[in-house]
């Protein structure tokens, strides 16, 4: 490492406190505000458990979905050059940078009884607006990027030789894809899928213009907030923040060293 | 057996064009070749992995050119060996007689006992040195009994004591074993210790394939003789020294680097000399013999390869000759001695 003068350190460090501080100083906060008390309070309540239930499911329904085709995308970003693929990798990044409400709003006239994919779909009894699917929908828009993402990572960082190596030992394509390359891949695309899953359970903006009710905790929260002022919505707050750390610290145990 | 016929294969922009070569069952060949040559390439094309433009490839007479990797029968192991990181030496090792069950130990214990690597089954690959992966990538490759097996620069990447070692154990197994090798390697010297048949590759083509001793001695051309390091490689031209048009080999006089040979060639214009550093006398004085090219020149540098020491001269132009030690010694050869250099007209092989 480097040796810098002392004068350079302690201003790199104050620097980087500052950031560090005001992310924890609000969290930090915001548990100090809730007694275990109040939470075992929030959890006595019938709405808060149903919104909580309801967002762990669909953050989960939407996560599987987005495996499912997201993971084979991931490795045919990762291992096959086939024309076009510098414009589906920007295709799939694309939801990264479009505002969440936007999202909403264009899932909305996709998916809605007035556009041709809606009334399909509804007539086959899948009814996205303040439904259920709606939720599942905003979610898969907002994090199939991360999942595919991490996917994709995680197959970059197998060597393509080994399923080479492997045929030659007798496998077929498949088989060495499923013995070598997936076991090899499956802690990245493991840690893509937990973090694809924690951005649904956090999605709001999409979600509140695509389907309210039934209420998923982050708009249940800001409903409280809205109806009942802050201190109705803190305990909520609090439960949801406890779900979300678990999952990231799950993550970060998950993931190898080099990469953190 | 392997037979490669007229095989052309295209990697990006490299070619390899025309290969053929026939490969006896149980013989060991060597496709030796400078860096970029196409030799991994080769390799892939024989395996399956790389697709041909066109040609065809046989194993013990089935034409195999159709068949996916997996169904060739064949063993490769690679030069970074590619060793399975998330299973153990001896899940390696089985990765490819899995489905044998008690079997597939059997033959596990059998290679690792051969191969010296017993200790090492329940580890994980990580951490093992280079020979001990060589080792399990060998084992591994040679598990579901290939009749042919695929070496890319297996001696590459250990160091050299242990590549005597595993060069000597290769060649103990290739006999036992009794299995169709096909290796590459950028090492001369390696083809003459281990191959029964040697092809030089120049650039995506087959420069020269036979014994290894043949190609050594009989380059076909200046790019194998300076590869295989047959000896010295001057361009030059021959002009007809002798009357009439017989046709066959005729006296002739060889003009290049500065010098001018009596020559006994076959055709005249453009052509290399090559003259092997055994097949040059020196000494200190004139003295009649029946050599047709004299000259003088002074030592520059001695280069001692113990029982041998390779002289390098300079005679208006750089040659090197080479003489027992013993002779050295005898005759106080040291830099900046004057010597006579005599070699006999049959003695330059034009190419």
């Amino acid at each position: 490492m480097l040796r810098r003068p002392l004068w350079s350190r302690v201003v790199l460090a104050a620097l980087g406190a500052c950031l560090v501080l005001f992310v924890v100083g609000p969290l930090l906060r915001l548990l100090w505000e809730s007694s275990p008390s109040s939470l075992v309070d929030a959890l006595r309540d019938q709405e808060l458990r149903a919104s909580i239930a309801l967002t762990v499911f669909t953050a989960t329904v939407a996560t599987v979905l987005a495996a499912l085709l997201g993971v084979p995308l991931a490795y045919l970003l990762a291992r096959r050059p086939f024309p076009g693929r510098r414009i589906v990798q920007g295709l799939v990044d694309l939801p990264v940078v479009v505002p969440h409400p936007v999202a909403g709003i264009a899932l909305l006239l996709f998916l809605g009884r007035r556009s041709p994919v809606g009334s399909t779909l509804a007539q086959l009894g899948l009814e996205f607006v303040s439904h259920v699917p709606g939720i599942i929908a905003a979610m898969l828009f907002v994090s199939a990027p991360i999942l595919v993402s991490g996917a994709r990572e995680a197959f970059r960082g197998v060597d393509p030789q080994l399923e080479r190596v492997a045929r030659t030992l007798g496998d077929t394509g498949w088989s060495a894809f499923r013995r070598v390359t997936l076991p090899l891949a499956a802690r990245g695309i493991l840690a893509g899928s937990i973090l694809a899953w924690a951005r649904s359970v956090s999605e709001f903006g999409s979600i509140v213009i695509l389907t309210y009710n039934p209420k998923v905790a982050s708009i249940y929260i800001f409903d409280r907030f809205t109806a009942f002022g802050l201190r109705a919505a803190v305990p909520a707050a609090v439960i949801l923040l406890l779900v979300a750390i678990t999952v990231f610290v799950v993550v970060r145990v998950l993931q190898p060293e080099e990469r953190r | 057996m392997i037979r490669l016929e007229k095989l052309h294969v295209r990697v990006g922009s490299f070619d390899l064009c025309d290969i053929s070569l026939e490969v006896p069952k149980g013989g060991y060949a060597l496709i030796i070749g400078p860096t970029g040559s196409g030799k991994t390439t080769l390799l892939e094309a024989v395996a399956g992995h790389a697709r041909l433009r066109s040609g065809r490839v046989f194993m013990h007479d089935d034409d195999v050119t159709d068949l996916p990797p997996e169904r060739r029968g064949l063993g490769f192991v690679y030069q970074q060996y590619h060793l399975f990181p998330h299973l153990s030496v001896r899940d390696n090792i089985a990765y490819g007689v899995a489905r044998n069950g008690r079997d597939s130990q059997r033959r596990v214990e059998e290679l690792a006992q051969m191969l010296t690597i017993e200790p090492l089954l329940d580890r994980p690959v990580r951490g093992l040195s280079g020979g001990e992966q060589q080792r399990v990538a060998l084992a591994r490759a040679l598990a579901p009994k290939p009749s042919i097996l695929l070496l890319d620069e297996p001696f590459a990447a250990v160091d050299p004591a242990t590549r005597l070692v595993l060069r000597r154990e290769l060649r103990e197994l290739h006999e036992r074993e009794g299995i169709t090798t096909l290796q590459v390697t950028h090492d001369f010297d390696e083809a003459l210790r281990l191959g029964d048949l040697v092809a030089v590759l120049s650039e995506g083509r087959i420069a020269q394939s036979g014994t290894p001793e043949h190609v050594f001695r009989y380059p076909n051309s200046a790019f194998v003789a300076r590869f295989v390091g047959t000896g010295n490689v001057i361009a030059g031209t021959v002009q007809r020294s002798e009357a009439g048009d017989q046709g066959g080999a005729f006296r002739g006089r060889f003009l290049g680097g500065n010098l001018a040979l009596d020559v006994v060639a076959e055709r005249e214009g453009p052509i290399h000399a090559v003259i092997r550093p055994e097949d040059i006398v020196l000494s200190l004085t004139h003295h009649p013999d029946s050599a047709r090219n004299h000259m003088e020149g002074r030592v520059v540098r001695l280069e001692r390869l113990g029982p041998v020491t390779l002289v390098h001269l300079d005679v208006g132009r750089p040659l090197i000759a080479s003489v027992t030690t013993a002779s050295a010694d005898e005759m106080g050869l040291h830099p900046g001695v004057p010597v006579i250099v005599a070699f006999k007209a049959t003695a330059i092989l034009l190419v």
